[in-house]
């Protein structure tokens, strides 16, 4: 088995489709689509996913597929983080019998490794409990395509890396989303859904702070390295606040869970940035499509000018 | 009975305008529609809203007017899936048929419906499209059933009866569905009490 | 109620447990640090193997097990320094040799198609020959002095029968055709001629049957520490 296991290797059975980050990116709709304005035309200014949306229901079961291959994604991250780095306080027992990876010298320390299999068997409870959920919300496995950037964040070959873009930026992620989806469920009345997404928030809350926890210890004498990390964050934080899916503002369909995040162990700084950029995100779809429509009013001028 | 769809030709999105005719000519001529259909795709968003216009005039076509999101197979983005287009199309062609069949005179229009009698009409239409033979996953529209009046035994009920109804006149189906928020559901209801 | 300060017997008449062991301080330090770089092994495989494999129930119960494996290296990891072992990575190592082959053997499938592989490789033969292992300890070492190494093998007995028992039942749904029963027990007969070289995951002796009397066993199974 190699050491570090490439995204387009996934394995999965026949219902499922991957897409990647690119691919998505890449369909013309999601700028040119003006899903914002849209939307607005029949919800105002709200697009919080809550039952009152025209849309909620099917809206929630793609929610709740997405989250369903995300704690796949995150179950294989973590485990990979258990097999692909040796143990820095026990010689000789990397998975390829190296003292260290012999490309970049990491290691981890044993308990961080013993960390990310707790990750790995609460990840693969969280699949269990979406699997039994999509069914109550009348969804078939592998029903929406499923985007693998979750994994990508996880392939570095710096652990420190992973903790950060995984643990800290996507699981950070999670507690915004399940916190969007409890709150759905505990409006709608669905005693399911609330029950489970409180269960799951939880053990996400666990796992961003295990990544905080990690992160400090293991570059706690190296500044640099942190610096990289933190930057990595901001990089997978934005790239998931892309087109402004998640902020403050009620705009963005999945909010920002404050208090859960502060029990995770951000300070109120990294908060207060997360908020920053989401918001910036949002802006900057807001702003694409005024642009792309403005363009498109100015070539339909220009053609019945000289038509 | 004439369908047009339009565009002829898409760029953003693969979508096959002989196919989405071919749907709806099958669902017209199953459901006894006799009058000519548009469907007016707009393919610049992903959004899977549709909405059906019913017109009083005779002459004139139903017209429906779909985002890209509604024939869309969400297994692939961007490329159409048959069943779905069946499915979304079917949905708006039985509101519209009821509409013109009599025994729906007092429905408010499509944009005045509260969320409950919408998802009402969508299980009465959707128990229909699978007694056509269009594959639906049942779960699914029990679920937005379930949203939009409660999650009870007596609104599953209500669910079910709607699902297996056929002629049913506006009142029938607004009773079944005030029946059903009427039982509602207590709030923060507790699993396993 | 009987009178509170009237002696009674220290052991209770019930409680049969015996004070003689078969192992002293130094050998279960052995075999428990042996223990610990094999759980490591083990879960380091399950947790590697999650993206590898297309199923998705074999992928959730690899994703579980792993963490259960982990758990129980941590907990022979802590039992090290309790055995005068305060550097407990000195002993976490392999039995000798041939079980470093068996574990790199075991861990060598890797593409999707080969899950079959992957679990013989665990659940027919490595956890079998932990449970083993872990048996003849828990049955000879001293009821009373090593009762935490005692405990810790119960509750990691548990575990290991129930992964086992998973892990069968999943490979009675994957094999479905007459090959696929050849390729199981094929590999399953490269990987257990491995272990055989190894002796088990202590190394010979580990079920306590020294197998000395294969030329072809003990030729591999250079015991890293001299030990039995």
């Amino acid at each position: 088995m190699r050491t570090y296991f490439p995204v387009e290797e996934l394995a999965r059975d026949e219902r499922f489709s991957k897409v990647n980050m690119r691919e998505r990116m890449a369909d013309p709709r999601t700028l040119a689509g003006d899903s914002a304005t849209t939307t607005r035309k029949s919800r105002g200014n709200n697009n919080r996913l809550v039952p009152s949306r025209r849309d909620a229901t099917d809206a929630a079961r793609a929610l709740m597929h997405g989250i369903f291959v995300g704690e796949i994604q995150a179950l294989e991250g973590a485990g990979r983080t258990c097999h692909d780095f040796a143990v820095s306080n026990v010689p000789g027992t990397g998975p390829s019998g190296a003292d260290s990876d012999p490309t970049t010298g990491n290691t981890v320390p044993f308990a961080l490794k013993l960390d990310m299999a707790r990750q790995a068997w609460d990840e693969a409870r969280h699949v269990e409990i979406s699997v039994k959920l999509s069914d109550w919300m009348g969804t078939e496995i592998g029903q929406f395509a499923e985007n693998t950037v979750l994994f990508e964040a996880a392939c570095s070959t710096d652990p420190v890396l992973r903790l950060a873009g995984v643990n800290r930026a996507l699981e950070g992620l999670a507690i915004d989303v399940f916190t969007t989806m409890k709150d759905f469920g505990d409006l709608a009345g669905d005693p399911y859904l609330e029950f489970c997404e409180d269960w799951m928030l939880a053990d996400e809350v666990t796992h961003v702070k295990m990544g905080s926890d990690w992160l400090r210890k293991v570059t706690e004498n190296d500044p640099d390295r942190r610096k990289k990390a933190l930057d990595f964050q901001n990089v997978v934080d934005k790239l998931f606040s892309y087109g402004g899916t998640r902020s403050d503002s009620e705009e963005s369909p999945i909010g920002l869970a404050r208090r859960f995040r502060e029990l995770a162990g951000f300070s109120d700084a990294e908060v207060a940035d997360i908020a920053a950029v989401s918001l910036a995100a949002l802006d900057e779809r807001k702003s694409s499509v005024a642009k792309m429509r403005d363009q498109a009013v100015t070539e339909m001028a220009d053609q019945l000018g000289t038509a | 009975m004439n369908i047009t769809v339009t565009p002829a030709t898409f760029s953003y999105v693969e979508f096959d305008a002989d196919l989405t005719t071919r749907v709806a000519r099958e669902l017209a001529a199953s459901m006894g529609l006799d009058r000519d259909v548009r469907i007016e795709i707009d393919e610049t968003t992903p959004l899977a809203k549709i909405i059906v216009d019913v017109p009083t005039a005779a002459n004139e076509p139903i017209v429906v007017h779909a985002d890209s999101g509604a024939f869309e197979d969400t297994r692939r983005p961007r490329r159409q899936s048959e069943n779905t287009t069946a499915t979304s199309l079917g949905r708006v062609l039985y509101r519209a048929t009821d509409r013109l069949q009599g025994g729906f005179g007092e429905a408010p229009a499509d944009g005045e419906l509260t969320l409950a009698q919408m998802a009402a009409w969508e299980t009465y239409s959707v128990g229909r499209l699978a007694r056509l033979g269009i594959p639906v996953n049942q779960q699914r529209w029990r679920y937005n059933f379930r949203n939009r009046h409660g999650f009870s035994d007596a609104g599953d009920e209500s669910f079910a009866l709607l699902w297996s109804s056929d002629g049913l006149t506006w009142g029938e189906l607004q009773a079944i569905s005030e029946r059903a928020i009427s039982v509602g559901t207590p709030a923060r209801a507790q699993v396993g009490t | 109620m009987a009178d509170p300060y009237k002696p009674r017997a220290p052991i209770a008449p019930w409680d049969r447990r015996e004070l003689p062991g078969l192992f002293d301080v130094e050998e279960s330090a052995r075999r428990i640090g042996n223990y610990t770089w094999a759980e490591m092994k083990l879960f380091e495989a399950l947790g590697g193997w999650v993206a590898t494999v297309p199923e998705l129930d074999v992928k959730m119960r690899l994703g579980t097990h792993c963490y259960k494996h982990a758990w129980h290296a941590e907990l022979w990891h802590k039992r090290l320094p309790e055995l005068r072992e305060m550097n407990p990575d000195r002993l976490t190592e392999p039995a000798n040799d041939a079980m470093v082959q068996f574990v790199e053997a075991m861990t060598e499938p890797e593409a999707p198609e080969l899950t079959i592989e992957k679990l013989v490789g665990v659940y027919r033969v490595f956890i079998p020959h932990f449970v083993a292992a872990y048996t003849f300890h828990k049955n000879n070492t001293s009821q009373i002095t090593d009762a935490p190494t005692i405990r810790s093998l119960q509750f990691i007995l548990q575990d290991e029968h129930d992964d086992w028992r998973e892990g069968e039942m999943l490979l009675q749904s994957l094999i479905e055709t007459p090959e696929e029963v050849d390729r199981a027990t094929a590999h399953q007969a490269r990987l257990q001629k491995l272990m055989l070289q190894a002796g088990g995951i202590a190394g010979p002796g580990s079920i306590g049957m020294n197998p000395t009397t294969s030329a072809s066993a003990t030729a591999g199974a250079t015991n890293r520490n001299g030990g039995h």
